[in-house]
């Protein structure tokens, strides 16, 4: 508890110091409007007299304490007593990407994926979600989005089309054009249009907001039959030079040695020279698992520098204030002639 | 500047006015025995003479009531006993200075004895110093008594105690005297009644009590002993001023019953308006006691 305007302090004690001596000091013309009358004691001696006497008294000494508990917690208010902590605010400022292979291999892992996000994106505050698919071409299902009621619907659509419920086929529509299949860069390169342009990562964080973290969630096999206009490497460039973070999640690493040429050897020195990283999937149920790592690790990221947070409290003084004037009124009524 | 004799004697011709002067002078010879008994010659009755002094013979062959008159009458001391304190400085039942009273009424009996021929003495005082001015004849010394009287009794002077002063009368008077005792509402107590009782076998004793305020009117007051203010609206609730009432008439009956008891006759005086009128009330229910 520290106060802001602590050198009211000092003077609002010689103040109500003046206003004591000033009232406490013996007055010589307070007998000026009285009249002399002798035997007093013939008044002061009655019991009835002293006892009424007594009661005044009460009253007066509660009058005077009410009156300084009450210029004291005035004057304790008016110094804005604030409480200071240091907190670390953590950021909801990620833009998300989801960026999901849909070619007929992916679909188990695309729906653990999707379905992970649909619980996520109700604990979400302030995050910006956005779905494209791929296979041939991109088709982006929604933009970066805060309506998360939106992305919600959005999502269990696309993990019923991902499970093949009957009726939901139409989804993945527009995915195909017969140019190949599973063309990764190009699917990427598409993805990473999703974030807005223009301002790169040095110039947004000298801008007065937060930069916002961007990171793209890629689920594939890197199977690619057909030829990208964008090759793989080509298109993890473009996401370091936008100051994107690929977190690759490929569910058939089925790499044959570790030879670099190998798709899983592909995939993860995309994933890593975007700064992100590479996770081989033995199955979909590991998928939750990894994803919310992810979530976390890029949370953790950017929570932001430890702040001192001041905040008022004048609820107790000003409490005491008011319960201090409001015994002064009743001993005000009491003492009334 | 009118002199306080000079009041006096205005308040008293205003009461002459009234064809009753010549009674206050009769009721205070009767209250003196200091005669002789060699006869000097007659004078015609006023209102208020002994009626045993009346020579009836003479009466009988003049028509209208004659008194006798003696000569040689012995010079009666009349010694004028006041407090000087605080007390008297502080307001009377009237609303006027006690003082202003206690001077009216020494002064009217003063000036009733100095044209008795009576020498008039002087102790006042409060209840550190107790002086005497020593008795003597004329209207300057009994001026000058008055003068005292006023000039002493204010609101620095020392406490009241209207025993110091009786104290001092026991005990250094002596003779036969006329006291007249100018006092405000002093409470009974065992030991002025003692000494009231010691000064009564001594000397004549007449008591003038000066009422003091009501200090449960609606006025505001301090007590002038200690300077404290009275809580006038604590005063005034009906629970106190039933009490005050009480023990206020307790207290005048207990000083009433103690003077009663010494032999000495008591009057009371709420102003300087009703002061010879009380004189008069209490020189005559002196003389009828006595």
């Amino acid at each position: 508890m520290e106060l802001i305007f602590w050198w009211l302090i000092p003077p609002a004690a010689v103040a109500a110091g003046l206003a004591g001596w000033a009232a406490l000091r013996a007055d010589r013309k307070a007998n000026a409007r009285r009249r002399p009358a002798a035997h007093a004691d013939r008044l002061t001696r009655l019991p009835e007299y002293q006892a009424a006497l007594r009661r005044h008294r009460r009253w007066l000494t509660v009058a005077a304490i009410a009156c300084a508990s009450l210029l004291a917690s005035s004057v304790l208010a008016a110094a804005r007593p604030v409480e200071i902590s240091t907190i670390r605010p953590e950021q909801h400022n990620r833009d998300i990407v989801l960026c999901l292979d849909a070619s007929g291999s992916m679909s188990s892992a695309d729906a653990a994926v999707v379905d992970v996000f649909v619980r996520l994106a109700q604990d979400f505050k302030g995050e910006r979600i956005g779905l494209t698919i791929f296979d041939s071409t991109a088709i982006q299902v929604f933009p970066l989005t805060d309506d998360y009621q939106y992305a919600q619907e959005q999502l269990t659509l696309a993990r019923d089309a991902f499970d093949g419920k009957p009726g939901t086929s139409g989804f993945l529509d527009g995915t195909w054009s017969g140019r190949g299949s599973s063309l990764i860069g190009d699917g990427l390169a598409s993805c990473l249009n999703s974030f807005p342009h223009g301002a790169g990562l040095a110039e947004r964080q000298t801008a007065n907001h937060a930069p916002r973290s961007r990171s793209v969630v890629l689920a594939t096999d890197n199977f690619v039959s057909g030829q990208p206009i964008m090759t793989l490497k080509e298109a993890a460039g473009l996401a370091k030079d936008r100051a994107v973070r690929v977190y690759a999640l490929n569910p058939g690493d089925l790499d044959y040695g570790t030879g670099a040429d190998q798709p899983g050897a592909q995939l993860r020195e995309a994933a890593e020279l975007s700064g992100g990283a590479y996770y081989a999937l033995d199955s979909a149920e590991a998928v939750p698992g990894i994803v919310e790592g992810v979530q976390e690790t890029e949370a953790t990221a950017r929570q932001g520098a430890p702040r001192a947070v001041a905040s008022d409290r004048p609820d107790l003084p000003l409490a005491l204030a008011l319960l201090s004037g409001l015994a002064l009124a009743v001993a005000g009524w009491r003492l009334r002639p | 500047m009118t002199t306080l004799l000079q009041r006096v004697k205005s308040r008293m011709a205003i009461f002459a006015h009234r064809k009753a002067r010549g009674m206050l002078d009769g009721e205070y010879g009767s209250v003196f025995r200091g005669r002789s008994l060699d006869f000097d010659d007659l004078r015609a009755y006023v209102p208020g003479d002994e009626v045993r002094d009346i020579d009836w013979k003479a009466t009988a062959r003049h028509g209208s009531p004659l008194i006798k008159r003696y000569v040689a009458v012995r010079r009666q001391t009349v010694l004028l006993i006041t407090d000087t304190g605080r007390n008297m400085a502080a307001v009377a039942q009237g609303g006027e200075t006690k003082k202003d009273i206690a001077v009216m009424a020494l002064g009217v009996l003063g000036y009733l004895a100095h044209r008795h021929g009576d020498v008039v003495g002087l102790v006042s005082g409060d209840l550190v110093l107790t002086m005497t001015l020593p008795a003597k004849g004329g209207e300057a010394h009994l001026e000058r008594l008055l003068r005292h009287v006023h000039s002493h009794a204010s609101e620095d002077a020392a406490r009241s105690s209207i025993e110091e002063q009786l104290e001092y009368v026991a005990r250094t008077i002596k003779g036969r005297h006329l006291l007249f005792v100018v006092a405000d509402e002093i409470a009974a107590n065992p030991e002025l009644d003692r000494l009231l009782h010691r000064l009564r076998v001594q000397h004549e004793i007449l008591w003038l009590t000066i009422r003091d305020a009501d200090l449960a009117s609606a006025a505001e007051w301090y007590g002038v002993d200690d300077s404290s203010p009275l809580l006038s609206h604590l005063a005034q609730s009906p629970a106190v001023t039933a009490a005050y009432t009480r023990a206020a008439a307790e207290r005048d009956a207990g000083r009433e019953n103690m003077l009663r008891q010494a032999g000495i006759t008591e009057g009371s005086v709420a102003g300087t308006h009703d002061v010879i009128t009380a004189l008069f009330a209490l020189l005559e229910r002196h003389r009828r006691a006595g």
